[in-house]
């Protein structure tokens, strides 16, 4: 279903730029609140909740045994996918996955692959033969607004805990998959003009393209995307990155934090 | 049923595995209005159990052909999130989703006054996050109290429930083990204020003795299930008291 | 959902709720005997009890009983005021979005401009935002608007805001009484259609105060007496919203 944009609003959010302001009386830069929890669904190897505003994401990482690529005789595999069902909003309709939720998906899987934050020679249980896949899935239950960085973050967060199920696969003990760095996602959406951290459901239908940004620990680029009809500048983009480190190292800590808990 | 009968459900004192007098339910915890983008919503834990139901409309029904000019039509989809089993499921729709939103959804249109909204759609997604046994009525109980968070008139709320037999004894709502390698299932959708039946599934085999004493805890359960679901909706709306 | 406001904790909002009976009720609850009692708005009779077929707040007023509904959707009915959004456009006809189930339609003839057949698009775009009035709804919830009559026009500038339809009662007052203490205290233009969509019109700091009076509204209006947030949201002068 086409979202039908009141012209109204695109005019409010111009004028509301203009006085560096933003709907709900946030900062240009600054987040909605937000909580994650992890190890919260049973049957998933590891599972993480984000709730960022109103949007509500569910990741769970499942396990299977596999053979590997024959070019590729000693590394395991990795597959994240995202599903905007229904359940998330009205505009959301029945039906195969839709383009935006397969590049919801690859966005957050390039993010989580390229950072190499988990190591592929390390799935394997015997070369050539059976080797681990892992897969996380996204669901998004409830999408106001800023779904990429939710649904990053609850991939990697549920990652982080997930335990190998090798016992009942019957091939040795259970142990929790090793994962070096937290590859963090955040996106910009412009609004009204400029560009705003962590848009929301309103500020998304009146606004025009975004940028996705995934760093890894030691602040280097991961995986870039631009979503919508829109261009930017080179100087757009230094601002925004900036911005993307200090959000990148914030949510880091609570990862971590949550981690300890 | 699988019928595996040489499998142990029941300890030497004749209580069940984990703990469970014959006639108890596993723990229900229930959360009404808790996504922000649907119009009426709910989470349900029962047991190991998580189901959610989101609930949108009325709105102009689509595809023209499933409009009905002198009620609305109530559009259910159940779906198993990819990793709520033990093994991942594939995404997308299957002939066992298929069929268990059909009957949710008739089940549903038996309380909703529907003829209140002629050539309308009132969509129910009932998405199941983990999935120990009895899916389908966690899933009815969350899509009840989501409807009642809408807004949407009923003349009744329903519960869902199962009853089933295990080493030829009738138990109340099946855990996982039993579910897999007992004898019998009888899931139902019980109208809690009155005492009618709308929706119904069994398998398995059972005299009607058996069914009876199943339908008789069955009925119990309801009325403990529906104080938890009318406390849910308080609690959003009553700040915890009354 | 936007931010939390300060100062607005939980605890506070339990108080407001005006009139005498408030007992919560959900749907299939036996409220009582239906004997020499009238069945009002989300209540049904059978077998001679009073069930209650919706989530909300129990009222009885000159022996009616009914339902004060915590959600409910928008029912259009002729008469109401409504702000609309222009979803499509034909040659001779418009149709608006009413945040109700069903779209609206404006017919050419009861716009408020003399329209050249195929010209309605000089006229209106979509996306357009107006004050119109339902001219009437038929027993399949087919819905004409009008834009004749006074005050009915596009909205050329201002914005919309959202608030529940069930709390529209509320937010006006009796005789609009708070409403208008709203206006005055941010210096807004604002007109709330049946409909649920307010829109308010005014410099920047009004309308983001009336906007987080709204947004007040939207979140905690169940629990909350208009009032009281009107009070509340007075204490923080214009500039600080």
């Amino acid at each position: 279903m086409v979202e039908l944009v009141p012209t109204l609003l695109r005019q409010e959010l111009a004028r509301l730029a203009e006085d560096d302001a933003r709907l709900d009386g946030r900062g240009r830069w600054e987040g909605r609140e937000f909580t994650l929890e992890t190890n919260c669904l049973y049957n998933a190897e590891g599972s993480a909740k984000v709730v960022m505003g109103g949007t509500v994401v569910y990741a769970g990482v499942k396990f299977e045994l596999r053979t590997p690529w024959p070019d590729r005789p000693t590394q395991g595999s990795l597959m994240c996918g995202a599903e905007l069902r229904p359940v998330a909003g009205r505009k959301y309709e029945p039906g195969p996955p839709s383009p935006q939720s397969i590049e919801l998906g690859r966005v957050v899987d390039r993010g989580i692959r390229e950072s190499g934050c988990i190591d592929m020679e390390s799935l394997c249980i015997v070369p050539g033969e059976k080797v681990w896949g892992v897969m996380i899935d996204i669901h998004v239950l409830s999408d106001r607004g800023n779904i990429f960085d939710a649904c990053g973050l609850a991939a990697i967060a549920a990652l982080r805990t997930a335990i190998v199920p090798a016992e009942r696969f019957d091939v040795g003990d259970d142990h929790k998959l090793q994962i070096k760095g937290t590859p963090i996602m955040a996106s910009f959406t412009r609004v009204g003009g400029r560009f705003v951290l962590d848009a929301s459901e309103q500020e998304e239908l009146g606004g025009d393209e975004r940028i996705h940004i995934t760093l890894g620990d030691e602040g280097h680029l991961h995986s870039l995307q631009k979503g919508l009809r829109g261009v930017f500048t080179p100087a757009e983009f230094a601002e925004i990155f900036e911005v993307a480190q200090t959000r990148c190292v914030e949510l880091r800590k609570i990862v971590a934090k949550e981690e300890e808990n | 049923m699988g019928g595996y009968g040489d499998v142990q459900l029941l300890n030497d004192d004749g209580s069940r595995l984990d703990g469970r007098k014959l006639d108890e339910i596993r723990p229900v915890t229930i959360e009404a209005g808790i996504l922000p983008a649907a119009e009426g919503s709910a989470m349900v834990t029962h047991g190991l159990n998580v189901a959610v139901a989101a609930v949108y409309g009325p709105m102009e029904a689509h595809p023209r052909k499933i409009q009905r000019q002198d009620r609305a039509v109530i559009d259910v989809r159940y779906n198993m999130a990819p990793f709520s089993t033990s093994d991942r499921i594939r995404p997308g729709f299957n002939r066992r989703s298929r069929e268990i939103s059909k009957v949710t959804a008739e089940a549903l249109e038996s309380v909703v006054l529907v003829e209140r909204y002629p050539r309308s759609k009132i969509r129910v997604e009932i998405e199941i996050l983990a999935a120990e046994a009895g899916t389908r009525c966690v899933g009815i109980t969350a899509a009840s109290v989501a409807l009642a968070d809408a807004g949407i008139p009923m003349r009744d709320m329903i519960v869902g429930v199962a009853s089933g037999k295990i080493e030829d004894t009738v138990v109340l709502d099946l855990d996982k083990a039993e579910d897999n390698y007992g004898q019998a299932d009888l899931p139902v959708g019980i109208l809690p204020n009155t005492g009618e039946i709308a929706f119904l599934q069994m398998d398995g085999d059972l005299s009607l003795e058996e069914y009876n004493l199943a339908m008789e805890y069955n009925f119990k359960a309801a009325k403990e299930i529906h104080e938890i679901m009318v406390d849910a909706l308080r609690r959003r709306y009553d700040g915890g008291e009354a | 959902m936007g931010r939390r406001l300060g100062g607005f904790g939980e605890k506070r909002m339990s108080q407001g709720q005006t009139g005498a009976e408030q007992r919560l009720v959900t749907p299939g609850m036996v409220i009582g005997p239906s004997a020499g009692k009238r069945a009002g708005s989300g209540i049904v009779t059978a077998e001679e009890s009073m069930i209650a077929t919706q989530l909300g707040w129990l009222r009885e007023q000159n022996n009616t009983v009914s339902i004060d509904p915590i959600n409910a959707a928008y029912m259009p009915r002729s008469g109401d005021l409504v702000v609309a959004t222009v979803a499509e456009v034909r040659n001779n006809l418009w149709f608006m979005n009413i945040n109700g189930a069903f779209q609206g339609l404006l017919p050419m003839s009861l716009a408020p401009w003399k329209v050249e057949f195929g010209a309605a698009r000089q006229h209106m775009d979509v996306g357009n935002v107006v004050l119109a009035r339902v001219q009437e709804v038929d027993e399949c919830h087919n819905v004409v608007l009008t834009m004749k009559g006074v005050g009915l026009r596009r909205l050329n500038q201002g914005t919309v805001e959202s608030i529940p339809v069930q709390h529209i009662d509320r937010v006006r007052g009796d005789n609009n009484a708070l409403l208008q203490r709203m206006r005055e205290a941010c210096d807004c233009r604002i007109m709330v259609g049946e409909n649920g969509r307010v829109w308010i019109d005014g410099d920047a700091d009004g309308i983001a105060w009336a906007r987080m009076a709204l947004q007040m509204v939207a979140e905690y209006g169940h629990s909350k007496a208009f009032e009281t947030i009107l009070s509340e949201m007075e204490q923080t002068t214009k500039g600080d919203a």
